[in-house]
């Protein structure tokens, strides 16, 4: 069995569900990740779901998504292609140190306690090239000791 | 009025200006924010399989049954996830854009306008879409500022996505999509989403970025907000 099944289960979705998309693409002009200078085409995904194809891990798609709705949006059908990406995402388990080290804290202490999160995803950020934006978040992120994670 | 309030995690961390505005405005205008007791994080969009997503809003309105009927929760990810867990629409999750009404503005003590002031209000994607978790005033920000006599400006990119959830995963995509935003605003920038306001303040320069409540704020005559 493809992956890709696997991943459906973890949506509201059922295969035959994506039987109703017409094809008219009007996902991919909207998609937000066609400005990124990257072609996309939520269609060709959700019918290699229906067909009972994989979906690569690299499929620009599964990488770049940004959770917008924009094609839920402008759908006939409102289907929810984003809630599909992050089930993809999910089975070829491709989330950033970022995400895990949210899990992590989420797991721990039932909340996202940034600064946990951040050390956690300390070697990510340097080779991300995050660090020059450091000083900005800084700003304005309050930073805070653990035993006020939970202040009620 | 007392609503229940689900803070979430941005706003008692980066997003506490969000959390201290929204107080803020609530106890002038005489409303009570209570938390909902040992509220746990909405998953926000970080968890692919929706019934696991879904679980950790289902808790939270656990904790909240019995003591709240109206759920106020700002950032717009918490605010999908709760809406979307109360299936039997038990509770009236609400945003707090949607309590911004005409009855707010009636009651509310002006002691300061806009005039001469340019503004881009930029929603994002979540509070406008999907449709079933959308806010019921799409142009609340923007009445807001011409009704004290603002300008405003940027109409065209209100909606566009800032690729704020990208920008743990994916800088460049956050940095390329917000610039495309700040290309096309001008003025001051007003947000509400805190997501969207860290991307925006991490690629806007020396542009203001601001938050809603902050606009509301100064209005209002608090000191050093815009
Ligand atoms: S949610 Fe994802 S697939 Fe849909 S328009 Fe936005 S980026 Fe494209
Ligand atoms: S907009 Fe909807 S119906 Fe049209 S191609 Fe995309 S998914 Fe299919
Ligand atoms: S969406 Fe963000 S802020 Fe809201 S609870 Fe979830 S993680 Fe925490
Ligand atoms: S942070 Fe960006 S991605 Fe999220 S709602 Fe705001 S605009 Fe959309």
């Amino acid at each position: 069995m493809p992956k890709t099944d696997h991943a459906i289960e973890l949506t509201d979705y059922e295969r035959q569900d994506f039987s109703v998309c017409l094809g008219c693409k009007i996902c991919a002009s909207v998609c937000t990740v066609n400005d990124l200078d990257l072609s996309t085409n939520p269609q060709e995904m959700l019918q290699k779901l229906f067909l009972g194809k994989d979906v690569a891990a690299d499929d620009p798609l599964v990488r770049f998504c940004t959770g917008c709705y924009r094609c839920t949006g402008a759908c006939p059908w409102e289907i929810r292609i984003p809630d599909v990406v992050r089930a993809l995402r999910q089975v070829h388990a491709t989330e950033s140190p970022f995400e895990k080290a949210f899990k992590g804290s989420v797991a721990i202490w039932g909340r996202v306690y940034e600064p946990y999160v951040l050390m956690r995803a300390v070697p990510f950020l340097l080779k991300g090239g995050y660090i020059k934006h450091m000083m900005r978040w800084m700003e304005y992120m309050g930073i805070h000791l653990p035993h006020k994670v939970k202040r009620t | 009025m007392e609503y229940g309030y689900y803070p979430g995690c941005s706003l008692t961390g980066s997003a506490h200006k969000l959390d201290k505005g929204i107080k803020k405005v609530f106890a002038k205008q005489g409303h009570t924010l209570k938390e909902i007791p040992d509220w746990n994080c909405c998953g926000a969009f970080e968890y692919g399989d929706r019934k696991e997503l879904a679980g950790f809003s289902k808790k939270n309105l656990e904790k909240a049954r019995g003591h709240f009927s109206e759920i106020v929760a700002p950032c717009p990810a918490c605010y999908k996830n709760l809406r979307e867990a109360d299936e039997k629409r038990e509770f009236a999750v609400t945003h707090p854009l949607d309590l911004f009404d005409e009855a707010f503005f009636a009651a509310m003590k002006q002691d300061r306008d806009l005039k001469g002031q340019v503004f881009t209000p930029y929603y994002g994607c979540i509070l406008l879409r999907p449709k079933e978790t959308a806010i019921r005033n799409n142009t609340v920000m923007e009445e807001t500022i011409t009704r004290f006599g603002g300008d405003v400006a940027g109409e065209a990119v209100k909606d566009r996505c800032c690729g704020g959830n990208q920008i743990f995963i994916n800088k460049d995509v956050t940095e390329k999509l917000s610039r495309l935003v700040l290309d096309k605003s001008r003025g001051t920038i007003v947000v509400f989403c805190p997501l969207c306001h860290m991307a925006m303040k991490t690629f806007s320069g020396e542009r203001k970025v601001v938050y809603y409540t902050d606009l509301l704020l100064y209005i209002m005559g608090e000191n050093s907000t815009l």
